[in-house]
């Protein structure tokens, strides 16, 4: 029998009709409200530990699924279809953290962190961005210095997804991306900073985001911040391993979400399209509406089928395939932007206002062209990587 | 409690379109496969007759058992990752099977198993026949009731005590096991099932438009390790007899999808007095 790409075993498939069922009976219901008063849903994330999903690609003994890239697309597709600004908190806390801590810290590390984030009594997140640094990672300031049996944090995170989860409360625990004093530009640390950790603070929770608000996104500062040495994230200076490997799975489940928003904005313009009249015949039935419903399948098909083609050959333990998840990001994020846009244009009055979804889904959109690498450090990392090949097999 | 939970797997409702037909024949081309709805309700009955659904814990048996081919262990998996124990497929083609055919295979299933309780969908949501279960019930010489919507057990599941909801009113039957039952969507509700183990004040949450819980990733996992027999109509000593022969089907005449929106309730009766001449 043919192999499914985007189902390659029986429990994918179940996996993707389970999510799917519970996004559309619980987590649809809820989009809007929280799109509109930009709040976080606590209660439905902890929902999403009792289905087993927010470990997905966490190892069973610190209470994940154990599976692949793959069954993470999944989960991103499924939620984001219907509710992409809760998914995005949900990638922040499972790809970001979980999976993050899992690849890359130690077995003491991951017994006292993993367990609870799985079952989802604590939100998580990953703190890279700075307010001065964001595709130039590398330019960012916050400093690690060893105090003892403690490091001190000193600096400050911005566009942190989950860092608060409402207007005063931080998150529960983040990864933080750091560098040592005096040590060069390319050498990082990372560290797990619990709330609670003096010198940790919320610096604000951002307001007024233009999509993706259903989730909590804040700037979060370490001001003379004491960490214990037993959550520093392998030796010194070896986080940008760490970083590499997770930026992939980042990127690959970011292009999942593109994915869920152009599959829904394709129901929603096929199925108005084929209802809705205009000079007594359907509208799909007119050529200019027939190149929206149909470049825009082919366009999610195309994206589709190059994201989970990557994400099957994936293993997550080693990063290797940048050019790739590059590319699937630059190319889902672009065309499920086009594709809201277009189920805009074929709704027309009705596609500009919240109850027909795409509005809604067309700012989210937007935010997957810039968070998790904009654009243009996809090309720019494609091409870096291109120019060392000269055939493509 | 053992109960036998047999489950079709029918082409997605969603997507009926997709069906294609030709002569005596539907096509299975290119469908999408779910759990009968109609099981599922029995699927979720049966999960609260064999549970502590106050402690989680599994307190009874469930085996699922499907008549298909082999794909058709991709449902059953779904149904153990739901909660059920084991699974049994007895390979048939959808096109050899009738009604009779498959109580005469379930009869025989129920032989072999000896559960206390056949759960089972009152109809599929492809043939909706609506005859397996009372016929099952017949070759098996066992008491049979319909449209469930109620289930309490007593006397260590022995005895059961039903409810159905019928259109004068509610009739409670009381009958000693074994026994077949279907169940109507009524049973989906919370306080539908009391099976002396679950406390009694221990509300399920409302199922939604769900037709039966979810299923959560690690069950989902652990469901492949589930023990699952493979069986012929040899191993089970049945040669069935089909009584119902298959003449031609024909699909639905599409619908006109005129519809007008009015402005007020009197517009309406107006209409439905001039127009439509109904009233």
């Amino acid at each position: 029998m043919a192999v499914d790409l985007f189902n390659p075993t029986p429990e994918h498939a179940q996996l993707r009709e389970m999510v799917r069922r519970f996004a559309e009976t619980e987590v649809e219901p809820q989009a809007l409200e929280h799109d509109r008063s930009e709040t976080f849903n606590l209660p439905l994330f902890r929902k999403l530990g009792e289905l087993g999903v927010l470990g997905v690609t966490c190892g069973e003994e610190y209470g994940g699924a154990g599976l692949d890239a793959v069954a993470a697309c999944i989960v991103h597709e499924e939620l984001s279809a219907v509710d992409p600004g809760f998914t995005l908190a949900y990638l922040a806390h499972s790809m970001l953290f979980v999976n993050n801590v899992y690849q890359n810290a130690n077995d003491e590390q991951r017994r006292r962190f993993l367990p609870g984030a799985c079952e989802g009594t604590k939100v998580c997140g990953m703190c890279m961005s700075e307010p001065d640094a964001g595709t130039d990672v590398l330019g960012l300031r916050t400093t690690a210095r060893r105090d003892g049996d403690f490091y001190v944090l000193d600096g400050a995170k911005m566009w942190i997804t989950n860092g608060a989860i409402s207007k005063d409360e931080l998150g529960d625990a983040f990864l933080v991306y750091a560098r040592m004093e005096g040590a060069p530009r390319s050498e990082l640390t990372s560290f797990l900073v619990e709330k609670g950790t003096p010198g940790f603070s919320l610096g604000q929770k951002i307001e007024d985001k233009l999509g993706m608000r259903a989730s909590p996104t804040a700037e979060l500062v370490f001001e003379g911040c004491r960490v214990p040495v037993a959550n520093r994230i392998g030796e010194e200076g070896t986080a940008m391993l760490h970083m590499m490997r997770n930026l992939e799975i980042e990127r690959v489940t970011l292009a999942a979400m593109s994915l869920g928003i152009a599959r829904r904005s394709v129901e929603v313009m096929n199925d108005y399209a084929r209802e809705r009249k205009s000079f007594g015949e359907p509208l799909n039935r007119f050529g200019q509406i027939q190149r929206h419903i149909a470049e825009s399948y082919a366009e999610y098909m195309a994206g589709r089928a190059y994201t989970y083609q990557v994400a099957g050959q994936m293993d997550l333990a080693k990063p290797g395939q940048r050019l790739d998840t590059d590319g699937v990001k630059l190319f889902c994020a672009t065309m499920g932007k086009n594709v809201a846009d277009r189920a805009i244009q074929v709704l027309g009055g009705y596609g500009y206002t919240g109850e027909y979804r795409v509005e809604r889904l067309w700012r989210d959109a937007k935010l997957l062209e810039i968070g998790g690498g904009t654009v243009e450090a996809h090309q720019k990392n494609m091409t870096r990587d291109l120019a060392r090949l000269t055939k493509l097999r | 409690m053992k109960v036998l939970v047999p489950i079709k797997r029918v082409a997605d409702p969603a997507n009926a379109n997709k069906v294609k037909v030709a002569g005596s024949e539907v096509s299975h081309d290119g469908l999408e496969w779910v759990m009968n709805p109609f099981d599922e309700w029995s699927l979720e009955a049966a999960l609260r007759l064999t549970e502590d659904a106050s402690a989680k814990t599994r307190t009874g048996e469930i085996v699922v058992v499907s008549i298909g081919p082999k794909a058709a262990v991709d449902t059953l998996r779904e149904a153990m990752g739901k909660g059920a124990e084991r699974g049994v497929l007895v390979d048939g083609e959808d096109t050899a099977l009738d009604s009779n055919v498959v109580a005469q295979i379930l009869a025989k299933v129920v032989e072999k198993e000896q559960p206390d309780l056949v759960l089972m969908g009152k109809q599929s949501a492809d043939g909706d026949s609506n005859i397996a279960g009372t016929k099952l019930a017949e070759l098996l010489g066992w008491p049979v009731i319909n449209y469930a919507s109620h289930i309490e057990t007593s006397d260590d599941g022995k005895t059961l005590t039903i409810k159905r909801e019928l259109d004068v009113g509610v009739q409670t039957l009381k009958v000693q096991g074994p026994a077949v039952i279907t169940c109507s969507d009524r049973i989906l509700k919370p306080g539908t099932i009391k099976n002396g183990v679950t406390p009694a004040d221990f509300e399920y949450p409302d199922l939604g438009d769900l037709n039966s819980r979810l299923s959560n990733l690690k069950n989902i996992m652990a469901a492949r390790k589930k023990p699952l027999d493979e069986l012929g109509l040899g191993d089970l000593g049945v040669e069935p007899v089909r009584v119902d022969e298959y003449v031609g089907f024909e699909l639905p005449a599409g619908r006109s999808g005129q519809a007008q929106f009015l402005e007020s309730v009197d517009e309406l009766v107006q209409k439905l007095q001039s127009e439509a001449k109904v009233l």
